[in-house]
C-alpha cells in the first residue's frame, strides 16, 4: 500500500461527503438546479478518477 | 444500512429537513466531517504534543491558534474547550461558588447551570422572566436587592442566558451585567444558543464568561464548547494547578484543575476547528435564517388557532408555538390522536417536532435554505387544510 493509495481513500472518501452535504442541501426532495447537478457531475467523475488510481495503486 | 454492531446508519439530516430545536446548529459542515473521519482515534489530536504538554498549546493541527481565534473572534481574552456548555458552567461554578452561597440564575436558564450550582454548593435564585418571557435588568436588580436581604450578602455569580432555551427569546445581558457588576457579581452568560448563530461581542455585553456549546451552535461532534473570559477572570478559573504528591513530590506543571488537566480533544476538537471559519462566515448572515424563520412562522401564523409564544417578530430562528386551537383540535378526533402531526410532516419529508405534540412545541429553522423554508411553510398549511382547519391567505 502506498502514501497514494492511502490519498486516494481519503480523497474518494471526502468527494462522497460533499456529494452527502449536497443531499442535506437538497432534503427531502434531492431535485438539484442546474449548478447542483453541474456541482454533482463534478464530484461523481472525481469519484470515478479517484477510485480509478486507487485501483491502479492497490492492485497494481 | 448499519454502521456495525447493529448501530444504524443515521440519515436523519439527508432525508428530511430536520427542524428538531436543538440540532439545527450543530449540524456538522463538510470539513468537520472530513476532519472526524481522519481524527476519530482517540488521541489522535496528541501525536504532536510537546512541552508544555498541555493541549491548547498543540500547534500541529493548529489547537494554539484556534484558542485565540475563538477569543479574538468573542471579543474575549482567553478560552478554553470543554466538553459541552454544561462544563464551562461547572468550572466557573466550581470557582466561584462555596457551600450556602446564594447564586443568581433566571426562571428561563437551563437546568445544567442549576446543576453547576448544586455540585458547588450553592442556593439557586432565581430572576423572574416577565409576562413577555424576558428577563429584564430591573427584573434583575429587584432579585439582588432580595437576595441581599434574605442572606445579607449579595449573590456570588450570576448565569443569564443570552439566548434561551424555553423561548428562544433574546435577553438584554448587557443590561443585566451591568446591574450585576454594580453589586461586584460576576457574570456568566450561557451563549448556547447564539455564539455560532449570530454576532456576540463579550465586551460589548460587559459580560466575564461566555459559554458556547459547540454542539449545538458551533457546526460541531457533541460533546464539545468553549468557555471565555476576560483577563481578570482567567486568571482565577484557568489557575493552575499547585498539588504535589507527599511520596512522589510529583508536580503537575501548568495543568487546570478546572479542566482537569487537558481540554477538549479528538474528533470533538478538530470537528469544531474545521467548522469554525464557516461558523464564523454565518453568524454575520444571520439575517437570512430569521428571513426563513419569518417564511415559516407566517405560515404557521396563518393557520387559524395558532399563536407564537416566543417574541415576536423573532430575533432567533428556535421558536415555541402554541397549536392548542389548531393542529391539537385535529387530535382530538383523528385516528393517529396526537401523532397524526408528525406522521403528516414525515411524509413531507420534515422531522424534528416532538412526536405526539401538538400543543406547545418548538422548532428550529436554523440552517434550512430559502427552498426548504417555503417547503416547511407549504407543508404546514397543507397539513392544515387536509385536516379541515382554515388557513387564511
Amino acid at each position: 500500500m502506498s502514501k497514494r493509495a492511502v490519498d486516494m481513500t481519503f480523497q474518494a472518501i471526502y468527494t462522497l461527503t460533499d456529494l452527502r452535504i449536497l443531499l442535506r442541501e437538497t432534503a427531502p426532495s434531492h431535485e438539484f438546479d442546474a449548478n447542483q447537478k453541474a456541482q454533482v457531475q463534478r464530484l461523481l467523475e472525481n469519484l470515478e478518477r479517484q477510485v480509478g488510481s486507487l485501483k491502479q495503486e492497490i492492485l497494481k | 444500512m448499519r454502521c456495525g454492531n447493529g448501530i444504524e446508519a443515521r440519515q436523519v439530516n439527508e432525508l428530511f429537513i430536520n427542524i428538531d430545536p436543538i440540532q439545527a446548529g450543530g449540524r456538522l459542515t463538510a470539513d468537520a466531517m472530513k476532519t472526524v473521519i481522519a481524527y476519530g482515534d482517540g488521541y489522535s489530536v496528541c501525536d504532536n504534543c510537546r512541552k508544555p504538554n498541555r493541549l491548547d498549546y498543540i500547534t500541529k493541527p493548529p489547537i494554539a491558534e484556534f484558542h485565540r481565534d475563538v477569543a479574538k473572534w468573542l471579543n474575549m481574552d482567553a478560552v478554553r474547550t470543554v466538553p459541552g456548555a454544561r462544563r464551562g458552567f461547572q468550572a466557573v461554578a466550581q470557582t466561584y461558588v462555596n457551600k450556602g452561597d446564594p447564586v443568581l440564575l433566571t426562571s428561563l436558564s437551563h437546568y445544567t447551570e442549576f446543576l453547576a450550582v448544586e455540585e458547588a454548593g450553592g442556593v439557586a435564585r432565581e430572576i423572574p422572566a416577565s409576562d413577555q418571557k424576558l428577563v429584564t435588568p430591573d427584573a434583575a436588580a429587584a432579585k439582588i436587592e432580595a437576595v441581599k436581604k434574605e442572606f445579607g450578602r449579595v449573590p456570588v455569580l450570576a448565569f443569564i442566558d443570552q439566548v434561551d432555551y424555553q423561548y428562544g427569546n433574546l435577553h438584554d445581558v448587557a443590561g443585566i451585567a451591568k446591574i450585576a457588576h454594580q453589586y461586584d457579581i460576576p457574570v456568566i452568560c450561557n451563549g448556547a444558543y447564539t455564539v455560532g448563530i449570530l454576532p456576540v461581542d463579550g465586551k460589548a455585553l460587559g459580560i466575564d464568561f461566555v459559554v458556547g456549546s459547540g454542539h449545538k451552535s458551533m457546526a460541531a461532534p457533541a460533546p464539545s464548547g468553549i468557555l471565555a473570559a476576560t483577563a481578570e477572570r482567567e486568571r482565577e478559573v484557568f489557575r493552575t494547578t499547585a498539588i504535589v504528591g507527599d511520596v512522589t513530590n510529583r508536580k503537575f506543571g501548568i495543568k487546570e484543575p478546572e479542566m482537569m488537566g487537558c481540554t477538549l480533544m479528538g474528533a470533538t476538537l478538530v470537528g469544531m476547528m474545521a467548522s469554525f471559519p464557516h461558523v464564523k462566515e454565518r453568524t454575520k448572515h444571520f439575517d437570512r435564517e430569521l428571513e426563513n424563520n419569518r417564511i415559516v412562522m407566517e405560515a404557521l401564523l396563518s393557520i387559524e388557532g395558532t399563536a407564537c409564544l416566543s417574541e415576536y417578530p423573532r430575533k432567533h430562528t428556535m421558536t415555541r408555538v402554541d397549536t392548542t386551537g389548531s393542529f391539537d383540535k385535529v387530535a382530538e378526533s383523528h385516528k393517529k390522536r396526537g401523532y397524526y402531526l408528525q406522521s403528516a410532516l414525515e411524509e413531507k419529508g420534515i422531522t424534528g417536532v416532538i412526536p405526539g405534540a401538538t400543543k406547545v412545541w418548538k422548532f428550529n429553522t436554523y440552517g434550512t435554505t430559502r427552498k426548504q423554508a417555503e417547503h416547511l411553510a407549504k407543508s404546514f398549511t397543507e397539513i392544515a387544510r387536509e385536516n379541515g382547519l382554515a388557513v387564511s391567505s
